[in-house]
């Protein structure tokens, strides 16, 4: 309760801090967001339930903007989990038992500010600070380049969460931008992050260069110590067409304290027909993922659940088709394959706007590897039915 | 002088002056001197399908406008959505800008389109992210609806990608006007096969284009209907367009709620940045 009213304090005084604002000047809207998830699992079924409300104020005096978002999420049915429940059996066994309830996890209510920040702008420079959106990277499923956002492959336009920080932008040129962030997560200067990004324009192309430090964690089971370094990522993406296709790619270079370097690149392309058919396809490499699946220990299982790393495997295709049932309602399929180790799983879709400020998404999550694999079907098949109504 | 009788010789071929006499040669000289000199006044008083389009497109995309506009889609099944958005264009609509009020699930949404939509970005405000959109993108529908990126933002495509004719006068709409056929050019990345567009004779104002399929030149697409002529700022300005679409049974329906011509858009509200704020 305290941190409730520490929270709308917090966000009511931004707002008056600004000016003496009108009821005109602050925009008030979000939506409201109940989602059901089935789960069939070696013969049982479960369900997870949530109803989520997300307020969002924003309000623009001059050059200066306000911005906040309040997310209250209510969980209900089964909110009690084992991660090592979705471990291969041969990797969960080796855990002691004394240690299995470190592996627990509980969905609790919660009530966060996702962002709050305030942005001053003129034509060309923009200092934005606070809690806001970062995300870097033209991929579609995953992002290299991007350290700050875990993205779901079998979600992967969801909204994330803010990050805080101080952020300039500076239009140098109509495509040309430079971009500083600098995220005071640690103590001191030294283990924060700082990011720089310079993005230009080129024909039809955008061509954008990054550098980034930041702590790195690494969660080891063995010895029950979260590894922290230093750790360097120089980072290249573009965006563009080519022969009619849209084409992307993004890659990164991670210079590590005391780990191995790696690198990580995603290529990808896209093109829509006529009848309004569109099919994305991607590639992702990460290596630090691994190319034998019979390698996969738990310490990896474990870093790919926390998102510590982005891909137990090395090498990962996604692709997307969709088309238009009619002007209302998409169908889509997904698919996630692991080239490493052969394993897949697919997500059908169906979008469909009901009423004006009302959607239905319904998602199915279908896993076909066989055990050990990423994406094995000990996993489970499941169904999302996700409404959301705007305000 | 040697110069004149070839050209004298070449009007007036020679066997008219062998034979018979002079009466009749005198004649047949007067006859074609005055025909000749009718038809080039009538030639000098008659516009050509160039211009025709020309100053049509002059007159639908000024040099900069600032609007707020509601577009409202109505399905096959009758079902309706409607969304409002500001507009910004300059340069003729090289440059143009969309940003999106409502409703609540687009609002905040921005769409650039620079060097007439051969360049599309689009920002996302729940996850900050702008992404560049290929040429193909073009041919999506904005939000379901009938009009798509191509028929929004670009503002040269009559003039750079159709090769123009004028057929003919008649009325349409209950307005006198010009009658042309716009044919896709063979290196251009036209959206359709051809057009057939009726410009009103008295103001170059657009007031009905026919768009026939990329494949197919005989299979009417869209008809696109342009009502409400209003002058705005010195400028004839049709305020409500309606794009039916003839295979699927839809229409969409534009409307400017605010409209201005006199405005000065600075360059950098056509960038990244300017989509953002």
């Amino acid at each position: 309760m305290r941190v409730r009213t520490f929270f709308l304090t917090f966000v009511m005084g931004g707002i008056l801090a600004i000016s003496d604002l009108t009821a005109e000047e602050l925009d008030i809207f979000g939506y409201f967001e109940p989602q059901y998830m089935l789960l069939y699992r070696e013969g049982d079924s479960y369900q997870l339930n949530s109803n989520k409300i997300r307020v969002d104020l924003q309000s623009y005096v001059s050059n200066v903007e306000f911005g906040a978002d309040l997310i209250y999420n209510l969980y209900y049915g089964k909110r009690s989990w084992n991660m090592l429940d979705f471990f291969p059996a041969g990797i969960s066994d080796e855990i002691p038992p004394e240690m299995r309830s470190y592996f627990r996890y509980t969905f609790n209510d919660t009530l966060y500010l996702d962002n709050v920040y305030v942005r001053m702008s003129n034509s060309r420079i923009a200092c934005t600070f606070g809690k806001q959106q970062i995300s870097p990277g033209t991929g579609y499923f995953s992002n290299p380049v991007d350290v700050f956002n875990l993205k779901d492959v079998l979600d992967p336009t969801y909204e994330q969460t803010g990050h805080n920080g101080a952020r300039l932008d500076v239009m140098l040129s109509g495509r040309t931008k430079m971009m500083f962030f600098y995220s005071p997560i640690a103590g001191a200067w030294k283990g924060s992050g700082k990011l720089i990004r310079f993005k230009a324009g080129l024909g039809h192309f955008d061509f954008t260069l990054t550098g980034y430090e930041f702590r790195d964690e690494l969660t080891d089971v063995y010895s029950l110590l979260v590894k922290n370094e230093r750790r360097r990522l120089l980072g290249f993406e573009f965006v563009g067409e080519l022969l009619g296709l849209g084409v992307w790619g993004e890659g990164a270079y991670n210079l590590m304290e005391i780990s191995d370097d790696f690198y990580e690149f995603l290529v990808g392309t896209d093109y829509t027909f006529e009848s309004g058919f569109y099919f994305l396809l991607e590639y992702h490499r990460n290596e630090r993922g691994k190319t034998n699946y019979e390698d996969y220990n738990i310490n990896d299982w474990l870093r790919f659940y926390l998102g510590e790393t982005k891909t137990i495997c090395r090498d990962q295709m996604y692709g997307m088709l969709r088309y238009p049932l009619t002007d209302l309602m998409n169908l889509q399929l997904m698919t996630v394959f692991s080239v490493s180790d052969g394993s897949a799983a697919f997500v059908p879709v169906i979008d469909y706007n009901i009423f004006q400020n009302v959607d239905l998404s319904i998602m199915g999550n279908i896993y076909t590897g066989s055990e050990g694999k990423v994406y094995n079907s000990e996993l489970g098949n499941g169904v999302i039915i996700r409404g959301r109504v705007y305000f | 002088m040697v110069l004149f009788n070839h050209a004298a010789n070449q009007l007036f071929p020679i066997e008219i002056f062998k034979g018979g006499n002079m009466f009749k040669k005198t004649l047949i000289v007067f006859i074609l001197i005055v025909s000749f000199v009718v038809t080039a006044e009538e030639d000098k008083g008659r516009i050509t399908a160039e211009e025709i389009i020309k100053t049509a497109t002059e007159t639908l995309n000024p040099e900069q406008s600032k609007a707020v506009v509601e577009m409202t889609i109505i399905t096959s099944g009758g079902e309706e959505r409607t969304f409002v958005y500001k507009s910004y264009s300059k340069k003729s609509g090289e440059k143009s800008l969309m940003k999106y009020l409502e409703p609540g699930r687009v609002k905040n949404q921005s769409v650039l389109m620079l060097n007439n939509a051969d360049d599309i970005w689009m920002y996302f405000p729940r996850t900050n992210r702008v992404r560049k959109l290929a040429t193909h993108a073009k041919r999506q529908k904005v939000q379901g609806g009938d009009f798509s990126y191509e028929d929004l933002g670009s503002s040269n495509e009559f003039i750079e990608d159709y090769n123009s004719v004028l057929i003919g006068e008649e009325e349409k709409e209950g307005k006198l006007c010009y009658k042309l056929e716009l044919t896709a050019k063979e290196d251009s990345n036209a959206g359709y096969s051809r057009l057939i567009v009726w410009v009103e004779k008295e103001n170059y104002v657009p007031v009905s284009i026919k768009y026939f399929h990329e494949k197919d030149r005989e299979l009417l697409e869209k008809e696109l209907i342009l009502r409400d002529v209003k002058t705005v700022d010195g400028i004839p300005t049709p305020m409500e367009m309606t794009m039916y679409n003839r295979l699927d049974d839809t229409k969409t329906s534009m409307r400017f709620k605010e409209l201005n011509y006199d405005v000065d858009l600075p360059d950098n509200l056509f960038t990244e940045m300017g989509m953002k704020r």
